[in-house]
Order: structure tokens, then sequence, then C-alpha cells
């Protein structure tokens, strides 16, 4: 088991109001598996995927959840940013891209955060020229030198996409990767992955979509709180 | 090393920071000009009190301090003291030239100083108060010229200007005699003007004259009454001077009141001269009483200005301690029939301790002052912390991203640590700059402020806002909503300004016949101007880093949501 959840709990706060988003959800991902969370809107898959990328905080009284053994809970917060900048690679619903930086910029971050001053001066032109190949194998090498806003919808999933993978991490969160795409270039998207898959990548992503779904190994369900 | 990179993308890729820049210098600039200008005048009204006393008085009124040149002597001798002056100070009445109409002449009355102008002068500057005076730079020399025309009267007395200065000094007439240096608020004919300059004017017509120039309209009578030891008066003494100069102190109660006369005419209107003193029991040959000895001359006050560096505190112990050593050498001195009054009996003080009266409000209102400034100081600082709170804040999502992909909390901290201190440092720079621009010209702006507006400036201001309106035009018919309003404004501010223009005579905010200082304190206080560039950037700094420190504080998925 490369990562596995046991029994998280997470419910928000609004006020004095709780939200019970998920109770007792369990979920483990072997090393090299592509697997697909569906689940109707509003179900807690995001809430989950968030919680597994150690974006989120689970409930004092929740279950752990277990990277290689190791407990995300327990983590200080070098390690949680490790986990967040190597460990893991996440791409978010509505993409998250730095609007002030460009494409190449925007892919390359991950690997500028943990590197030097020094480091930086010495591994620059190896670190752009392979960001620029990653971006290359996405279909972006026309499009390094623009800003986040000059870009199709589609293009931007995949600088976040070569964004997640810049690291090389061994696995990839992925929310939605289509969700807010065509069928043909949402396939692009998922052909991306599945290519990554083919090399060794652990691939954990959400979905309403059945027919997306079905193009991961292994699909489980959300509801209520719990997956099925 | 993502750090520079943001911190550059976040400069350079948007308006903002341009605005915030703008925004942090105008703050500073504000604070040290609100701060130069105001310390600038209460040091001014504050160091006006000090006209002519040097930084200690040494005073026993009436009837004076007994060989007070030696007192002079031992005084600067002391190490702390620069210079001495001795002088006297009394009460009289000045007749005037000119009549009352009713057939009389004017009589004033006035503080009389005799003085000695060379050793008041190395006290308290005595030439640099002389009003009519050789200008400086060399002859010929525009400035020069200009400042001969400032002098206020006309050809014809340009020459006489040149050897007044001397006259001021010497304190002699043309034939020799002694002459008197009035305040220049004395006579009624000289006229302030609104730059702070007198012209001694003609009072039928209004006009310039040299006539009415009082060193040029003939004798004055002064009258002083001397009062012996035992308090009783004696017979007055009049006595005719010539007028040789005026001398402008810079405190209006010191200008309308008192004269200068040299301290040997005083002294002896006064009999505080010396005088030989007689046997009441030994007569000579002749029958007349056999002089036995010679009362000394007798100076009322002596000023002394304090070496660079000296404190008028410590001078004046230094000075009390010399003085008790004077008294008490020369009590032992059986030579001596006249004894000089014991320490008690003479006040020695500071200037400041001196002026307490007039000092202590003008302490008070600095007090006010600070009050105000801090106010002004936390305004601004409000208003770049407001600044920076609302940058910040907007970049949320972005710290949380930042986060998300593994940037740790000190690192996104760093952004916007860089990023506030580079903007504070900008804004700071240019506010200084401003500011020293700003208080360096400050007479001229003022003046321009004075006169009308030029005519090519008024037709200019037309011009601009009939572009303006046709290019509001021009956002309309483009159906370009920006356009129009900003050009629409705009050529409503314009024509607004135009108006102003149009109508303004000039006005001035400081009027010199007013405030009786001739110029606005024009200096940039070097202090200020420090800790409030530094204030600048600590603010920047600080508005900066709180709210990015907070972003990054919480878990990213919640700074995602923020939009
Ligand atoms: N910060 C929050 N505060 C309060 N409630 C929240 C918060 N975040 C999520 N929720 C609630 O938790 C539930 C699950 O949200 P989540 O985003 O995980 O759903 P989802 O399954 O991803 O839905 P979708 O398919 O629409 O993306 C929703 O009902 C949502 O309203
Ligand atoms: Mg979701």
């Amino acid at each position: 088991m490369i990562l596995a959840a046991e029994n998280v709990k997470k419910t928000y706060h609004l006020g004095r109001v709780r939200v019970p988003v998920l109770h007792d959800a369990s979920i483990s991902v072997a090393a090299g598996e592509w697997v697909a969370i569906v689940g109707s809107s509003g179900s807690g898959k995001s809430t989950l995927l968030h919680l597994l990328g150690g974006l989120d905080r689970a409930d004092a009284d929740s279950g752990p959840i277990l990277f290689g053994g190791e407990d995300l809970r327990r983590f200080d917060a070098g390690r949680e940013n490790r986990y967040r900048n190597r460990d893991v690679g996440f791409v978010f619903q509505f993409y998250h891209l730095l609007p002030e930086l460009t494409v190449l910029e925007n892919a390359m971050l991950p690997a500028l955060v943990g590197l030097s001053r020094l480091r930086w001066m010495s591994e620059r032109s190896a670190l752009r020229k392979r960001t620029a190949d990653l971006l290359a194998t996405c279909g972006l090498s026309h499009r390094l030198g623009h800003r986040p806003a000059e870009l199709s919808g589609g293009e931007r999933q995949r600088v976040a996409i070569a964004r997640a993978l810049i690291n090389e991490p061994k696995i990839v969160l992925a929310d939605e990767p289509t969700g807010n795409l065509d069928v043909r270039t949402g396939n692009g998207i998922l052909d991306l992955l599945s290519q990554r898959h083919a090399a060794g990548l652990t691939v954990v992503m959400v979905t309403h979509d059945v027919s997306i779904a079905a193009r991961a190994q292994r699909q489980v369900c959300i509801a209520d709180g719990r997956i099925e | 090393m993502y750090a520079p990179l943001l911190a550059n993308r976040y400069l350079t890729s948007r308006i903002i920071p341009f605005i915030a820049v703008g925004a942090v210098a105008l703050c500073v600039a504000l604070v040290i000009i609100v701060v130069s200008v105001m310390s600038g005048f209460l040091e001014m009204v504050r160091s006006s009190g000090k006209t002519l006393t040097g930084d200690v008085v040494v005073s026993r009124p009436i009837t004076g301090i007994p060989y007070y040149e030696e007192l002079l002597k031992d005084i600067e001798a002391l190490p702390e003291a620069a210079a001495a002056s001795p002088i006297v100070e009394t009460f009289g009445l000045l007749q005037m030239p000119y009549g009352t109409g009713d057939g009389g002449k004017q009589i004033e009355m006035v503080e009389v100083w005799g003085i000695e102008p060379s050793s008041l002068d190395r006290v308290a500057d005595y030439a640099s108060k002389l009003y009519w005076r050789k200008p400086a730079g060399e002859a010929g020399d525009e400035s020069a010229e200009e400042a001969i025309a400032s002098l206020a009267l006309n050809n014809p007395l340009r020459d006489p200007m040149f050897h007044r200065e001397s006259a001021g000094m010497s304190m002699k007439d043309d034939r020799g005699e002694d002459g008197l240096v009035l305040g220049i608020e004395i006579s009624p004919f000289n006229q302030r003007s609104s730059d702070g300059s007198y012209r001694t004017i003609d009072p039928r017509t209004g006009a310039q004259s040299a006539d009415y120039f009082l060193p040029n309209a003939g004798e004055v009578t002064l009258t002083l009454v001397p009062v012996s030891e035992r308090g009783s008066l004696g017979g007055e003494k009049r006595r005719k001077f010539s007028v040789v100069n005026e001398f402008q102190s810079g405190l209006y109660q010191v200008d309308a009141n008192r004269v200068l006369a040299p301290l040997g005419a005083v002294q002896a209107m006064l009999r505080l001269d010396s005088a030989p003193i007689v046997s009441t029991t030994e007569f000579g040959e002749d029958g007349r009483p056999t002089v036995i000895g010679e009362s000394p001359r007798r100076a009322t006050t002596i000023v002394v200005r304090a070496e660079p560096g000296v404190s008028a505190l410590a001078l004046r112990d230094a000075v009390k301690i010399a003085y008790q050593a004077f008294s008490s050498r020369l009590a032992k001195d059986p030579t001596r029939f006249t004894k000089p009054p014991l320490p008690d009996g003479v006040n020695i003080a500071t200037w400041e301790e001196r002026l307490a009266d007039f000092i202590g409000p003008v302490e008070k209102e600095r007090e006010l002052m600070r009050t105000l400034f801090s106010i002004v100081y936390l305004v601004c600082a409000g208003l770049v912390l407001a600044i920076f709170w609302a940058i910040v804040q907007e970049k949320t999502r972005d710290i949380g991203i930042l986060r998300a992909i593994g940037a740790s909390r000190t690192g996104v901290l760093w952004i916007f640590l860089r990023y506030g201190l580079l903007i504070g440092i900008a804004g700071s720079l240019l506010g200084v700059l401003i500011a020293w621009a700003v208080v360096a010209r400050i007479n001229d702006i003022h003046g321009m402020l004075g006169s009308p507006a030029p005519l090519w400036l008024k037709v200019g201001s037309w011009l601009a806002v009939a572009g303006a309106l046709a290019m509001a035009v021009r956002g309309v018919r483009r159906a370009s909503a920006l356009h129009t309003v900003l050009w629409s404004f705009l050529s409503i501010a314009l024509s607004l300004i135009s108006v102003v223009l149009l109508l303004h005579h000039g006005f001035l905010v400081w009027d010199a016949s007013v405030y009786y200082f001739s110029r606005i304190p024009s200096s940039l206080d070097l202090f200020t101007a420090a800790t409030t560039a530094l204030g600048g950037v600590i603010f920047s700094v600080v508005g900066a880093s709180i709210p990015a420190a907070r972003a990054a504080d919480t878990d990213p998925v919640k700074s995602l949501r923020y939009d």
C-alpha cells in the first residue's frame, strides 16, 4: 500500500453548525495503481483528496492517513512541505496557476521550491530544459512564455499536470482533471495520465463521470461520507 | 529560489505596486514637510527671543556692576565662554524729528541699551542685525543689486547705504558725534511689505521717499534719568543724537521699543561713568576736598556667548563661579573703595531662563505640535498598512497554491517581506526627495501662489480643458465607458483648475507683515526625514508581512477557497 486512509473523519464548521462530510471513509491505493473516486456532487470527493494530499487536516478523532506507512498527522512542518512538494503531485479542479508567472515558470515552480540559490545558479538551464521537455510532452511547447490568462481551459489543465509531475512524485492526485473540458480535450488529458501510469505512476483521480472513471483500473464510490 | 522570482513578478507585472510606492512616498513626504516647516517655525519663534542677549546674561539693574571690565576679562578667560560684552540698560524718552500735528514733536517711550558694538557683535552678531547694510555679494553681482533694491530705497540712497553699515558699527555720525541705532519699527515711516522687507514711505503720498528715511531726517533727543544708589532720581539728562542706522532683531517687541546708543554716552548720562571720589574730612590747599580715589565705571548687564558645543546651562554655572571669585577678590582688595555687589545681588541666568515667560508657551506649542505630528504619522502609517493589507489579501489564493506545492511558511513570508521592503524603500526615498524638493523651494512655491497666474498658464489650462472634452466626446462615440469616465473627470478637474487660475490674483498664506518672519523656514529636518523614511519602510514591511503570515499559516485548502 503506498497510500491508505482508515476511518477518516472530516467535519466542517459553519459558525455553530457542524457539517459532517466524511465519516469513517477508508481507502487504500497500491503502488502503480490507477484509482478513480466517483460520487455525486457534494459527496466529499474533493475533501477526501485534499486530506490525502496533505492540504487539509482531518478531525481530531479521525483515523490515520498513511503514506508508505508514515502517518501524515505526525508530519512536522518540514516533512509536510516535502510531502506536498515531492511525494505527491496535486492537480486541482480549477487549475490554480499563478497568474503573474509564465507557463514555463508555473510548471517549474515545485522544482524551484526545493532549490537553494546556489543550486539554482548551476541547475537553472538544465531545469528549464527539463520543464520545457515535460511541457512538450503535454503538447504545450508553443506556449512556454504565455501567461495562464492567455490559455484555454484544457491548456491550463495540462500546465497544472506538468506542474504536478515536475518533481517526479510517486503519486498524482487529480481532482476532476477533465471536469471543465470537452470530451476530446478531456481524453487528451487522460491519455497523458495513462502514459505516465504506464511508466509506473500511481494515480488517484476524482470524477463524477462514470465514463471517465472507466479509464481507471479500479473505481471506488463515495456516498454519505463513506467509501463503498 | 522562487521568492525573488515571485517578488519581482509581483512588483513588475501590475500597477498596484506603483500606486503603493506613490502612496508611501506621499505619506512620507507629507510627514517630513509638515514637521520640517512647523518645527522650523517654532525654532524661529523660540530663538528670536534670544536677540542680542547671547547665551548667558549677568545683570544688576540700575546701580550696575563696578569694575565690570575686570569681570569681562575673568569671564572671557573661561574655557566655556567665547565672548562677553557690557551693556547699560535703562528706559528713556525719545523725541522724534517729526511733529504730532499740533505743533509739538512726537515723543516715544523707549528702552535704551548702551552698547559696545564690536564686543556685542562677537556675542550676539550685532552687525547682522543692522538693517541698512551693504548687501552681501560682490559689487555688480546681480543678487547684490537685487538686495540693494530690496532695501527699499531709490538710487540716491545707495551709496549712503554702504557707509551706513560702518556707521552702525562705530555709532558715530558723519561729524564723528555719537549716533543712535533705532529699532526698525520705531519709525512710523518704515513700512513692512508682504515679502518682509521695509520701505520708507512718505505718509502723505504713500510713495517711497528718501526724505522720511530716519537717518536722513534729522536729530532725535534722548532723555534719561539717572538713579542714585539710594534710589532717588537725579535731574534728567537730555542729549541730541543723529540716527546712524536702524536694526531688526526679529522680535517685534524689541524692534518697536529699543534704542541702541554708545555705551559711554549712556554711562555718562546715567552717571555710571567714572568719577573722582573726594574726602569728606580732608581738604586741599585751595579749600577743595582732596581726591582720594576714582569711582569705577559701571555696566548693568553683561551678555556672554558660549563656546560652540557648550550648553547655556554649563556656561551659566561657570559664570556664577567666576562672579563669586571676582566679587570676593575685590571685597578683600583694600585699594578699592567701591565693592561689587555680592553674588546674591546679581542675577546670572541663561537667555531661556530670562525669557521663561516668552518661551514657556512656545514649548507648550511644541508639545501640541508633537502630538499633532504623531497623529499625522499614525494616520499615514495606517494608510500604508491598509494598502499592503489589501494587496496581500488579494494574493491569498497564490499563497494557498504555493503552500499546496510545498513552499514553506518562511519562504512565502519572505516573498512578501521582500515585496514590502522594496516598495517601502522606493517609496520612502521618493518621499524624502519630494519633501526635500518642496521644503527647499517652499518660499518659491509660496511666491508663485502669491502672484497671479501668467497668461500662458491661463490660456494653456483652457486649451487642456478643450482637449480633455474632445477626448471625452471621442470616448462616447467609441462606446468606451472607461475613456468617457476618465476624460470627463479630467476635464471637470481641469476646468476647476482653470477657473481658479482665472480668478486667482495672488494669495499669500504666509504674510510676512503679519507673521513678522520674512521667510517660511525651509530646511529639511534631517532627523525627521531619516526616522520617517525608516518608519515608511517598517510599516510597509509590517503591512505586507502580517496578512502574508496569516495566509501562510492557514491550510492551503482554505486559502484556495478564497475567491
Ligand atoms: N470549507 C467548507 N466549509 C463548509 N462546508 C464545506 C467546505 N468545503 C466543502 N464543504 C461542504 O462539504 C461537502 C463536500 O464538498 P466537496 O467539495 O468535497 O464535494 P465534491 O464531492 O468534491 O463535489 P463536486 O463534485 O461538486 O466537486 C459539500 O457539501 C460542501 O458544501
Ligand atoms: Mg470537488
